[in-house]
């Protein structure tokens, strides 16, 4: 149980922090609803799990979040980037390409084969 | 980095929980509400726009747990919730609480106090610089076969001078001497110490300055340092204290430093001056006088400087053949030789106490594991609805610690209480004994056996507790007995008893030791006896030796005249120093007449003691041939001696030896002088009431005039009462005479058996408590098996078991356990009561009659342990008891 989650909470952390990245301070509602748009509806999962993850996020430094208002005027806590979590989002997305290259390289069909 | 930014983000947060879990709240709120409108834009209805938010969310509870368990630490959360947890069982349950605290702190403290004593006595560093590398010296001679003695100056000159391990030497040398100038005279103690004492020591001064090499040359040696006591009580921290002059034996010094405040080497010195010695002294082979202190260099050993030494010691005995065969030197570490014989007394107490506290925890355990039967609904329950097997381990050690540190407060109280106890009880000569404190050590050490013995007593039940099957608990209800965990309280309770009689074995050795020291009968008239020391200025470093003893002579005489008038007074008799408190002089080389062929020149040394007139009478010791002394014996007569009958005996083979010659070698002559038998008298115990008699003779003390004065005055009533009189008398025509150790002689025969009065005490309390605890343990175990065991009872009981039966039946199953208590015990006991051996008198370590004495009364108690549950179970109504189920 512990690990499947913590790849995924891995995984999760950093869609948290791109979608921070791409628009600016939010609260977790919205950071729910842009990833699950984003990922084109094949990611269902409940929202519920995101708070302990921002929770995390914001002891290791790289998020901070205050109350503000939203658009229709209603109390929400806002979750902004940090310098240190502009510097883990760069590290951690170029971790991601590459594994994703290296699994792509694996996977890809028949050329090793040939 | 991170991590540990996030763990004290989390611990931060155990602190603010309220506020964080009304932020939560707002944040699924609002969450909730931002979602809910989605949806109701999107065309859902209210309620259905409601419901999908919150299945969307996966439910508030759920996040908000998943959420707090990212928020604090749950281990210490949990701890926590533990720790309250066990607060709450224990405020539910006082009465147990009250007596597993009380068992505790018996045994917490009784140990902690032990251990902080041992640690001031025996373990701590002494307080000098580098104190691990100082070591003393010793002299070992066949002349003096029963002691260690002190240095000669000469040897002490070879040492400093030959021994390579060595990086500093000094010596130095305690006397008493007359304070006068200022209230009335005192005696303090005074130590002359030669150059490099203090660097080596490492002391400072608080005011002025220690003294240096310029105060060692001749003519400038009148200066003194005195102690920061003697600056405290005589000079009310006079800051211009240095300066000032002190008269000391009528010369005058001038203090140039006050020590700085705890340091008092050697123990009991007040003042320290310069050591100035005849060229006689400085000479003297035979003068072993000289403490001697060195300091090893850093990683040398003490084995090398024992290889200089005794090719030293051969050396020195080369060029002076009369200081006999055994000449040896040695050296050993200074704590060794401080605290050497205290050391294993202390260690037989450590191991008392530590007994004591291994009976509270065996009791606690079986109180806990009783208790945890009680609990096993409880337990199983939390087991059921989700709580792990190591959860449940964890709050049952929670728990135990939890009663482990009650037990540990109430035990630092009765600790500091008990070393309070022993600084009044520990005889005045203990090495050490104004270090004892109550300390930061104390406290740590009973936190640190607090939370042993919580461990110690609470893992077995802790353990059962986790590794229960729910299932069969719930079941089962109060029904089903575990054989093996039975078997386990049985086995705690046999060891508990088995502690418990070796203690009561110990302590029952010590009382008859006391009783058998306080009764001894020293073979003369105890009562009604006052003594005390007048200390006179040393002899030997006057130049008109025969002038001032005879002047000594009279000026005695006239005292013992004057206070022979007043009025309650019946006698008074004056002696070279003091009886029964345990100090003797012994002679050796001396020359009989007439001997035994084996004796005319006696190799060993006997003791001598100076007497006046009619010491013999006052004290009721009678004599067996001849005379005592008489007015007549004085200086300048016929020279005499008394001899006792074991001297007699053992160098001429009879007791009729009046008119025989004993030659004594006096001041290092080598011709005797003769003396010739006037008297025998009867043997008696003069050094020590457990000291059993050996040859002595007696010398006139009119006829030689000795250093030092000792005087006994029998009176008519109460000797306390007079002490004040006879002073006042004295200092009325001898004003700068000192008095000291005023005592009656029946508290000397009470101090000389200081030790083992404070071992008695302390042994028979530690067993006092030791066979409490032990029986309420068979009461616990004995009282629990009845009571798990009442559904069985009514069965036999309604299958025609009769009450006798029953009573029997469980009297048997308790007295069975204490019976192998015993028997464990007494293995135990031989094995270990040897340790005590060297301190009985008058009783064997092994004797039957203790042994038997004590099982039988352990077994009695255990049967007024085991009477009250036997009759419980004799009353249960077999009726009740089936339907109790």
């Amino acid at each position: 149980m512990g690990e499947k989650k913590d790849v995924w909470q891995g995984t999760l952390a950093l869609m948290v922090l791109k979608t921070l990245q791409a628009l600016g301070p939010l609260h977790g509602y919205g950071i729910a609803r842009r990833i699950e748009q984003t990922s084109g509806d094949l990611l269902a999962v409940n929202y519920g799990t995101l708070y302990p993850a921002l929770l995390k996020l914001e002891q290791e430094g790289y998020i901070s979040s205050e109350w503000g208002t939203s658009d229709n005027n209603r109390k929400a806590k806002y979750y902004k980037l940090t310098r240190a979590g502009r510097k883990q989002l760069e590290k951690e997305a170029r971790e991601w390409e590459q594994t994703t290259e290296i699994l792509a390289r694996f996977l890809a069909p028949g050329k090793e084969s040939a | 980095m991170r991590r540990l930014r996030a763990l004290l983000f989390r611990l931060g947060e155990l602190f603010q929980k309220d506020r964080r879990e009304r932020e939560l709240s707002a944040e699924m709120e609002s969450h909730l509400q931002m979602h809910i409108e989605d949806n109701l834009r999107a065309g859902m209805s209210t309620a259905e726009a409601r419901r999908q938010a919150l299945m969307k969310l996966g439910g508030v509870e759920q996040t908000k747990e998943n959420y707090r368990e990212r928020r604090g630490l749950p281990l210490l959360e949990t701890f926590w919730q533990d720790l309250r947890y066990a607060a709450r069982m224990l405020r539910k349950n006082p009465g147990f609480t009250a007596v597993a605290t009380l068992t505790l702190a018996l045994g917490i403290g009784a140990n902690t106090a032990i251990f902080s004593i041992v640690n001031a006595v025996v373990l701590r560093p002494l307080p000098y610089k580098d104190s691990s590398r100082i070591v003393t010296f010793h002299t070992k001679t066949s002349m003096f076969p029963a002691f260690t003695l002190p240095l000669t100056w000469p040897a002490f000159q070879e040492v400093r001078a030959q021994a390579s391990p060595l990086e500093e030497v000094s010596a130095y040398w305690q006397s008493d001497r007359t304070l006068t100038g200022r209230d009335q005279p005192e005696v303090l103690g005074v130590t002359g110490v030669s150059s490099g004492f203090f660097e080596e020591l490492g002391a400072r001064a608080e005011q002025g300055r220690m003294l240096s090499e310029q105060d060692h040359k001749p003519g400038q040696d009148h200066a003194v340092v005195i102690s920061n006591t003697l600056w405290r009580t005589r000079f009310a921290k006079d800051p211009a204290a240095v300066g000032r002059h002190l008269i000391l034996d009528k010369e005058i010094y001038t203090v140039i430093g006050v020590a700085a405040k705890g340091f008092a080497f050697p123990e009991g010195s007040e003042v320290w001056l310069p050591l100035s010695l005849t060229p006689e002294v400085q000479q003297n082979q035979k003068f072993f006088r000289f403490n001697v202190l060195g300091k090893l260099r850093k990683g040398e050993r003490l084995e090398t400087l024992q290889a200089e030494l005794s090719a030293i010691g051969e050396r020195i005995l080369e060029a002076n053949p009369g200081l006999g065969k055994g000449y040896k030197l040695s050296a050993e570490p200074l704590l060794q030789s401080r605290v050497e014989d205290a050391r294993e007394s202390y260690l037989v107490l450590l191991a008392a106490a530590t007994f004591v506290l291994l009976i509270a925890c065996a009791n606690l355990t079986s109180l806990l594991l009783a208790r945890g039967w009680g609990r096993q609904r409880e337990i199983a329950l939390r087991a059921a609805l989700g709580a792990s097997p190591g959860r449940l381990q964890r709050q049952g050690l929670v728990e135990s610690c939890l009663l482990g540190l009650l037990g540990g407060a109430v035990g630092i109280a009765l600790a500091a209480g008990l070393v309070q106890i022993f600084r009044a009880i520990a005889p005045g000569d203990t090495p050490r004994l104004n270090e004892i404190s109550v300390d930061g050590t104390l406290l740590w050490f009973a936190l640190a056996s607090s939370l042993v013995s919580g461990v110690v007593f609470g893992l077995a039940p802790a353990r059962r507790a986790a590794r229960m099957d729910p299932n069969d608990a719930l079941k089962e209800g109060t029904g089903g007995s575990v054989r093996g965990t039975s078997r386990f309280g049985n086995a705690l309770v046999v060891l508990e008893v088995a502690l418990a009689f070796i203690l009561l074995i110990g302590s029952t050795l010590m009382m008859q030791t006391l009783a058998h020291l306080l009764h001894q009968n020293p073979g003369f008239r105890t009562d009604h006896l006052l003594t005390f020391d007048l200390p006179q200025p040393p002899q030997w470093n006057r130049k008109d030796s025969e002038g001032h003893a005879a002047g000594q002579i009279a000026q005695l005489k006239d005292m013992l005249a004057q206070v022979r008038r007043l009025p309650a007074v019946e006698d008074i008799v004056a002696s070279d120093h003091g009886i029964l408190d345990g100090m003797y002089f012994e002679h050796s080389g001396l020359q009989l007449e007439e001997a035994l062929p084996e004796y005319s020149a006696v190799a060993e040394s006997v003791i001598e003691r100076y007497i006046s007139p009619g010491y013999f009478r006052m004290l009721g010791i009678s004599l067996v041939r001849g005379r005592e002394f008489e007015e007549q014996d004085v200086r300048g007569a016929h020279r005499v001696i008394v001899v006792n009958e074991a001297m007699a005996r053992r160098f001429w083979g009879t007791l009729d030896v009046v008119g025989k010659q004993v030659g004594v070698s006096n001041d290092g002559k080598e011709t005797p002088e003769w003396n010739e038998i006037v008297g025998v008298v009867a043997n008696v115990r003069d050094v020590g009431i457990q000291d059993e008699a050996r040859p002595e003779y007696f010398l006139a003390l009119f006829q030689w005039g000795v250093g030092s004065h000792h005087l006994i005055v029998r009176t008519q009533a109460n000797p306390d009462a007079l002490a004040g009189t006879i002073s006042r008398q004295i200092w009325a025509s001898y004003a700068d005479q000192p008095l000291t150790h005023v005592m009656t002689l029946t508290k000397t025969i009470a101090e000389s058996v200081g030790d083992q009065r404070m071992h008695t005490v302390l042994l028979g309390v530690f067993a006092g408590v030791g066979l409490a605890l032990a029986l309420l343990g068979v009461y616990g175990v004995v009282s629990y098996s009845v009571a798990r065991r009442t559904q069985e009872i009514g069965v036999r009981m309604a299958l025609g078991a009769g009450r006798t039966n029953v009573m029997r039946m469980v009297m048997r199953q308790g007295l069975t356990l204490v019976a192998c208590g015993v028997a464990l015990g007494v293995a135990g006991a031989l094995a270990t009561v040897r340790a005590i051996a060297s301190e009985l008198y008058g009783v064997k370590s092994g004797d039957p009659w203790t042994f038997s004495g004590g099982a039988a009364l352990i077994l009695l108690v255990g049967c007024l342990a085991c009477w009250a549950p036997a009759r419980r179970a004799m009353r249960v109504d077999p009726v009740v008891a089936l339907r109790y189920e």
